[in-house]
């Protein structure tokens, strides 16, 4: 038990990003950067976090916005969770999204956090981290040196650790847009609605006349970074949907992680319910995915007998 | 110190502020609006939460600076005049609060989540309220209260 | 029948007069109070569980801009008076009894937790940022970090004036036949029952402000409490002065639960700091430090045996207590009494043998929590089902066997108390019926079948709200007192040292006065929290409604007929044909003669009559309980358990309680569903958690988990209201029951949930993680045992 009022810190509230990213070359680790805050000011109220100086971004309006082109939807980093949520672009083209963000926390937490905050933020127990890895999103951050456009693969390398560099801020994030006949699900197992999880898995399969022609899974929760189960994603490849086949995926996909333990639950608690929640999440994916499916087959036919 | 300029309730307040005066604090002890209650302070309780451009905010959450230049509403500002809003009536008739410490931050988040949802179910005002903790009463006589308000205001 | 003159608002859903103010956001609570020149405090905290303390250096926190004054442990002691507990000092524990301890900690850190310093700032952000710079120089020493250690004689000692860590060591007492009983019995079993910490955790924490008058040598006070003469007297003799010089306010409190007893040790540090610094100063404790250091409550471990005829007759119980009592242990002394008393339950029960040890340990102070006794019911009804299943019985069953009978005289508890207003079997009647078990069992059948695991679970109490009086002997809870007065303006004034915090005093008081006295509802103001205006008293062990509310209808009655014998004068009437309705004073049957009640106030106020006429419109009232008896219920609760998540749901709640008279069924309500959900966050979330080495592992909301609108089904109440007791107050308390007995109501609904697993469980704290060591460890030897240490 410790204070929980903020410690002095200096503040810069930057107009433009080439104004941000040139806060950052002169203050390089010494600064934290402020979006939502929903993370970041917890943990500077119960002084866990000291930083020199916070660069507030939130007056950054050309990082925020939803856009989809050539197979992909990009969000700008400081889109609120709550307009992703409302947005008919990611409802549509990123339906794992979509079932990830109600999740997180609570409406409140959801007016002010931001899509970039959670994943530059990078808490393996957050559901955003979990979804990226899942759908191999890419990373936009910029410095003044340029951008570079980082892979989830490499973006999350620790516990709150990410591949940004202390010059570099992170600008937009891009989802690939799921091809049609895609279900996805996000299911997680947390004490209280709202709550961080203690594991939870993305799921998203797409069916391709009954098969599963591509299969996305991560998990979160269950290790200091997102877990992309890409054994279980080749297991269910080419396969028909079932019990069984889901049943083998979260054999495959648990078999090697070793969850931390803490509070709320073992490694071993850990393990069992991740094993649960993929058997879970595929099926629900699975459901969604015939869905899309038959909506899709029978847009199809219509079209082919000339209904609109 | 910064100087800052915020709306609040409709009326604008000029102060200075350090940076890291959270919104919460600013409110109650920069500008003497005390309906505001801090429980945590670490963004749980959902005590403090008040209404930023039309959203539910945790105002623990925010710093004052960043407010400067956006409309804040906390629960002094359902009541102006005195007079029970809809909400607050239809919670008086329902019994439904006691110590009354919560009573600030739940007024504002069903008030943000009416305004979106005004035809709301149970169930989904108890998912859009689980954000608020509550010692005393258990939340049934708190969501009845909200039920109330949706039904009178159907007509 | 109750004699209240019209009863127009008792009984009924009157709105409170709280809620214009709380709604509107003009509640004001401690941190509201804002006076000029005020500074602010914040506390330096051990982080060890047990270390000396060498060296405090406070030098660069008191060089820090904004910082004060910097108050040590060793200053605050040199400045105060060391004494007993404020709270053990009211209920007349004057003596200060072993173990000694100084305000903050001195040469040593109890628990993690324990308050070394105190920084006075501008601010409360500045005071934090000179904690920071307060240099403490420890020693570590080896923790004390459980029950068990602290019995181990070797343990390092917490207290140098005690003998090793046992507070109190273990005495027994029997009831009744105790060897015969087990004896004779059919069957004997063993069980290892465990409770676990957990705490009040109100939505605002202490908190106080102290404002010295350096003139006339005073202290004004605004503090959270559930007394201001506990917290006036106990700031009083630790700074050595008169209470008279202090005066203690209270506005509104945001809940409590047994948590802000008067005079904690950061409260009186704050007093002697403002009272030397001259100036005003206040704490309000941040939820960091509430959850720490303010206390917590429950930890107590049992073993059991039980002897049960085959047929299910519980013919003994002989139970071994051990409570685990924090460090600086107070509250904890009265518990293990209490226990013993109550174990019983309104059960036959013909014989009974208890011993309790009280030890010290590193965890924070054990405190008063809503019923803090709460887990003999706890015990009773885990047994209660665990011999059932071993019996082959149903738990409804089990516990209508043996229920005790409705005798005259009454049937005594084996340890003494007469089971007067007790309607137990009705109870358990009534939820079965709004339950309907067979329709229940046949779905639970069905469902297992499917996969689902459905539980029902029942448990009863009974509450000493008041309890009964014993035969010659004065009420078990004193005396109540208020002063009722006609103001000038016609208002009937209460003045009562009922500290409500959520219970609407405010509002139910005034009901009964309004029907007693006959005037409306709005003409009748409830004045509380001012050491200097309110009779002493503290608000606790549900004692309102019996005392609170009987001390204003027998107030209001002597009121009335001073009133009505002064109005007599004025209309020339003999006060025996006069009445008193809808505020007006009235010649019964004669409408026109009516005369305002504030017409006659005002002119007992102008001072024209003369030494011979008594129109001084106030009486003093006391009342002391009147014949009276226990408040009770049963509840049933039905869950689903995810048996590969371990979540638990609970699907519907049921009540059947029995208060004897309402004044106010929505307060009624309230009070007995916050408290079942106090119930179900200590079983499904709540912990207050220490690890081996008694570091503090849920210090924030993230680890301490609070029941949300999520987690809290609705509860169907019903309402048994019984043949009344006395000629006039009938109003019994049910403040704590809720709390009391929806543990291990629960309790008994997941373990039915989990009987196709063989699963008995010994222990009140089940987190999905544990819900599924539970089902495995069953697994595996056909039963699961008790928790391992």
């Amino acid at each position: 038990m410790g204070p929980v009022k903020l410690p002095h810190v200096e503040y810069e509230a930057p107009a433009t990003v080439a104004e941000a990213v040139g806060l950052l070359a002169e203050h390089q680790d010494e600064a934290s950067v402020l979006a939502g805050g929903q993370s970041l000011i917890p943990l500077l109220a119960l002084r866990l976090a000291r930083p020199a100086v916070l660069i507030d971004i939130n007056g950054l309006d050309e990082l925020s916005g939803v856009s989809a082109a050539d197979g992909r939807v990009v969000i700008g980093a400081m889109t609120r969770e709550y307009a992703a949520e409302e947005s008919e672009t990611v409802a549509a083209a990123v339906p794992l999204l979509a079932a990830a963000l109600p999740l997180i926390g609570h409406e409140a937490i959801r007016s002010r956090g931001t899509i970039g905050g959670s994943l530059a933020h990078a808490d393996p127990a957050a559901e955003l981290p979990a979804v990226a890895v899942a759908l191999g999103a890419e990373f936009v951050v910029r410095s003044q040196a340029g951008e570079r456009v980082i892979p989830a693969a490499d973006w999350f390398q620790g516990y709150l650790a990410t591949a940004r560099r202390p010059d570099e801020i992170l600008v937009e994030v891009r989802f690939p847009a799921a091809a049609p006949g895609t279900g996805a699900a996000f299911q997680e197992v947390a004490r209280r609605h709202g709550d961080f999880a203690m594991a939870g898995v993305a799921a998203s399969l797409t069916l391709s006349d009954g098969s599963i022609s591509e299969a996305r899974l991560a998990f979160s929760g269950v290790a200091d970074v997102p877990v992309r189960a890409v054994e279980a994603e080749s297991l269910l490849v080419g396969e028909q949907p079932s019990a069984a086949l889901f049943q083998e995926a979260a054999r495959r996909a648990t078999a090697g992680i070793d969850p931390p333990a803490d509070l709320h639950g073992s490694s071993e608690y850990r393990k069992k319910i991740a094993a649960t929640l993929v058997r879970r999440g595929l099926q629900a994916a699975a459901d969604s995915a015939q869905q899309n499916s038959t909506q899709q087959d029978s847009a199809q036919q219509d079209s082919a007998h000339g209904r609109p | 110190m910064t100087d800052i300029t915020v709306s609040v309730n409709g009326a604008a307040y000029t102060r200075a502020v350090e940076a890291r005066t959270t919104l919460a604090d600013f409110l109650r002890d920069d500008l003497d609006l005390t309906g505001t209650h801090v429980g945590c302070e670490h963004g749980v309780c959902g005590a403090c939460t008040v209404i930023v451009d039309g959203r539910p905010a945790r105002s623990c959450l925010m710093l004052a600076v960043q407010a400067a230049g956006h409309e804040v509403t906390t629960v002094e500002g359902l009541a102006p005049d005195g007079t029970l809003g809809p909400l607050q009536q239809a919670l008086a008739d329902s019994h439904g609060f006691q110590c009354g410490f919560c009573t600030p931050g739940f007024l504002m988040s069903a008030t943000a989540f009416l305004g979106a949802h005004p035809d709301a179910g149970e169930q989904e005002i108890r998912e859009a309220l689980s954000g608020n903790i509550c010692r005393c009463t258990g939340y049934q006589s708190i969501i009845d209260g909200v039920l109330l308000a949706v039904q009178r205001a159907k007509g | 029948m109750t004699q209240i003159a019209a009863q127009r608002y008792t009984g009924t859903s009157v709105k409170r007069s709280e809620d214009p103010r709380i709604l509107t956001g003009r509640g004001r609570y401690v941190d509201d109070v804002k006076l000029p020149g005020t500074l602010h405090a914040a506390f330096v905290r051990s982080p060890l569980a047990h270390g000396r303390v060498l060296a405090v250096d406070a030098a660069a926190a008191r060089d820090l801009p904004g910082v004060v004054a910097v108050f040590t442990g060793a200053e605050l002691d040199a400045m105060t008076v060391r004494g007993p507990d404020p709270l053990l000092a009211f209920l007349g524990f004057g003596q200060k009894t072993p173990p000694d301890f100084s305000l903050l900690a001195t040469d040593k850190v109890r628990f993690v937790g324990d308050p070394v310093a105190v920084v006075i700032a501008e601010s409360r952000y500045l005071a934090e940022d000179g904690c920071e710079l307060v240099d403490v120089d420890y020693e570590d020493l080896p923790p004390v970090a459980s029950a068990a250690t602290a019995l181990d004689p070797g343990s390092p000692p917490i207290f140098a004036d005690l003998n090793g860590n046992i507070i109190s060591p273990r005495r027994r007492s029997e009831f009744g036949d105790v060897a015969g009983a087990f004896a004779a019995a059919d069957r004997v079993a063993e069980f290892h029952l465990d409770v676990h910490r957990h705490q009040n955790v109100p939505m605002e924490g202490r908190g106080i402000v102290v404002s010295p008058d350096a003139a006339t040598g005073t202290l004004t006070v605004y503090s959270a409490t559930q007394s201001v003469h506990i917290t006036r007297n106990g700031i009083a003799a630790c700074l050595g002065i008169e209470p008279t010089k202090v005066r203690v306010f209270a506005g509104d409190i945001g809940g409590s639960f047994g948590l802000k007893m008067g005079g904690t040790r950061e409260e009186l540090a704050v007093a002697a700091a403002a009272y030397s610094l001259g100036r005003p100063v206040k704490w309000t404790e941040d939820r960091s430090e509430h959850l720490a250091a303010s206390g917590q409550a429950r930890e107590e471990s049992f073993d059991v045996r039980a002897a049960v005829s085959k047929d299910g007759d519980l013919l003994g119980l002989d139970v071994a207590m051990v409570i685990d009592t924090g460090a600086y242990p107070v509250a904890a002394l009265f518990v293990p009494p209490t226990i013993q008393l109550m174990l019983p339950g309104p059960y036959k029960l013909p014989a009974l043998g208890f011993e309790s040890t009280a030890v010290t340990t590193n965890k924070a102070s054990y405190i008063s929590y809503r019923g803090p006794w709460a887990s003999e019911t706890f015990v009773r009804e885990r047994v209660l089902d665990l011999l059932a299943k071993d019996l082959g019985l149903d738990p409804l069953e089990i516990r209508l066997r043996n229920v005790a009978p409705s005798t005259e005289p009454p049937f005594l508890m084996i340890t003494g108390r007469p089971l007067i207003g007790v309607t137990t079997r009705e109870s358990l009647e009534r939820v079965a019926k709004m339950m309907d078990f067979p329709a229940f069992r046949r779905r639970q059948a069905a469902e297992r079948a499917r996969g689902r695991y459905l539980g029902i679970g029942v448990a009863t109490f009974i509450e000493a709200a008041p309890g009964p009086r014993m035969p010659g002997a004065p009420s078990s809870m004193g005396k109540e007192s208020m002063r009722l007065r006609l103001a000038d303006d016609g208002v009937l004034t209460l003045y009562t040292g009922q500290m409500p915090h959520g219970q609407s005093h405010q509002t139910t008081l005034a009901q009964i006065a309004a029907d007693e006295f006959g005037v409306p509802f709005e003409q009748v103001r409830v004045v509380v929290g001012d050491s200097d205006v309110v009779p002493p008293a503290l608000t606790g062990g549900s004692r309102s409604a019996t005392m609170a509310g009987g001390v204003t209808l027998h107030g209001a009655r002597q009121l009335k007929a001073k009133v009505l014998d002064f109005a007599a004068l004025l209309m020339e009437a003999s006060a025996r044909d006069l009445e008193i309705t809808d505020g007006q004073v009235v010649v019964r049957g004669d409408p026109d003669s009516a005369v305002p009640v504030a017409e006659v106030a005002r002119q007992a106020a102008s001072g024209t009559f003369g030494a011979g006429v008594d129109a001084n419109l106030e009486v003093d009232a006391s009342f002391d309980g009147g014949e009276s008896g226990w408040s009770g219920g049963s509840h049933c609760a039905i869950v689903e358990v995810d048996v590969e998540t371990g979540l638990v749901k609970v699907e519907r709640y049921v009540a059947a309680e029995d208060c004897g008279e309402l004044i106010n069924p929505a307060v009624v309500e309230g009070q007995i569903r916050g408290g079942i959900a106090q119930g179900i966050g200590a079983v499904l979330l709540e912990r207050s958690a220490y690890d081996a080495d008694g570091n503090f592992q849920s210090a924030t909301f993230m680890d301490y988990l609070l029941p949300t609108a999520c987690d809290i089904p609705r509860i169907e109440i019903e309402h048994l209201q019984t043949v009344p007791l006395d000629a006039d107050v009938n109003f019994r308390g049910v403040g704590e029951g809720g709390m009391i007995v929806a543990p291990p109501t629960l309790v008994n609904a997941i373990e039915d949930a989990l009987a196709p697993f063989g699963v008995r469980i010994y222990e009140q704290h089940l987190p999905p993680s544990r819900i599924l060591e539970l089902i495995a460890g069953a697994g595996q030897s056909g039963t699961s045992g008790p928790h391992p240490e």
